[in-house]
């Protein structure tokens, strides 16, 4: 059986690789990057961000959707 | 200033002695508060942190924003952002007097930084510097267009970027593909 899933390895990240990027809450234009249009967090499996980077993403898109810069769900 | 910092003492153990926390608010007041009430309430809450030892580092006005959600029935905010150092109270009694001001709507601290040594820290804050930041949004009607206008060009290019990426993964999956 073949297996058609992305290697790992060799997903394209959708955050460049910017060590001075920093993921905040308050910048809510980078976060509806990691937003689906529905407005879920995209997982990192399609993202191919690292565990790291997903973290600090999924926290800093709870927190700017308590103060309204993201919305919850998207109709 | 050290009778200051022994009023705004972390409880903690943790904690180095003689040291702050610096935390960061953001809150939104609602569309139609006036520049007298944002500097009435930039001063109580300044007396707020002058009693409880903390200090305030940092005061941002963003404007008004559409909001993503409706909060209390309004669509549009203006956001505040503060910055400030304190001690372990700071911030129970500043979100307390957040709560019972009628023109915020909705407030979110973060902290920011452990031990920091509250000399340390200049602070930006000057008369001046008040004054500017209670200017509220424009009266109704010239800049909120401009604003609202801004707030759906954001929408449009995020989802854009939410969108090509996607693509590139997909491309990416078929290459693979025809490389097998």
């Amino acid at each position: 059986m073949s297996d058609d899933r992305p290697n790992r390895r060799n997903r394209a990240s959708m955050l460049a690789n910017d060590k001075t990027l920093v993921i905040d809450y308050k910048n809510p234009q980078l976060l509806k990057a990691f937003l689906t249009d529905r407005g879920k967090i995209v997982p990192s499996r399609i993202s191919g961000v690292n565990a790291r980077q997903q973290r600090n993403i999924t926290r800093a898109i709870k927190r700017a959707r308590m103060l309204a810069l993201l919305p919850y769900t998207v109709q | 200033m050290s009778e200051a910092v022994a009023l705004g003492q972390v409880h903690s153990v943790g904690t180095r002695r003689g040291t702050q926390r610096e935390y960061e608010t953001v809150m939104i007041l609602r569309p139609n508060v006036n520049k007298p009430m944002i500097l009435e309430l930039v001063r109580k809450i300044e007396g707020v942190f002058k009693s409880h030892g903390a200090r305030l580092l940092k005061i941002e006005n963003w404007g008004l924003r559409t909001l993503a959600y409706p909060v209390k029935r309004n669509k549009t905010g203006i956001y505040m952002y503060w910055q400030f150092i304190g001690g372990s109270e700071i911030v129970r009694e500043f979100e307390r007097n957040l709560s019972i001001t009628d023109s915020v709507i909705r407030y979110y601290t973060v902290k920011i930084d452990d031990d920091v040594d509250p000399t340390a820290r200049p602070s930006e804050i000057t008369e001046d510097l008040l004054d500017a930041v209670s200017e509220p949004p424009p009266e109704p009607e010239p800049e909120p267009e401009p604003a609202a206008e801004e707030a759906t060009e954001g929408e449009s290019t995020g989802e854009e970027q939410a969108e090509a990426p996607a693509e590139a993964t997909e491309n990416t999956a078929d290459k693979k593909e025809e490389a097998k």
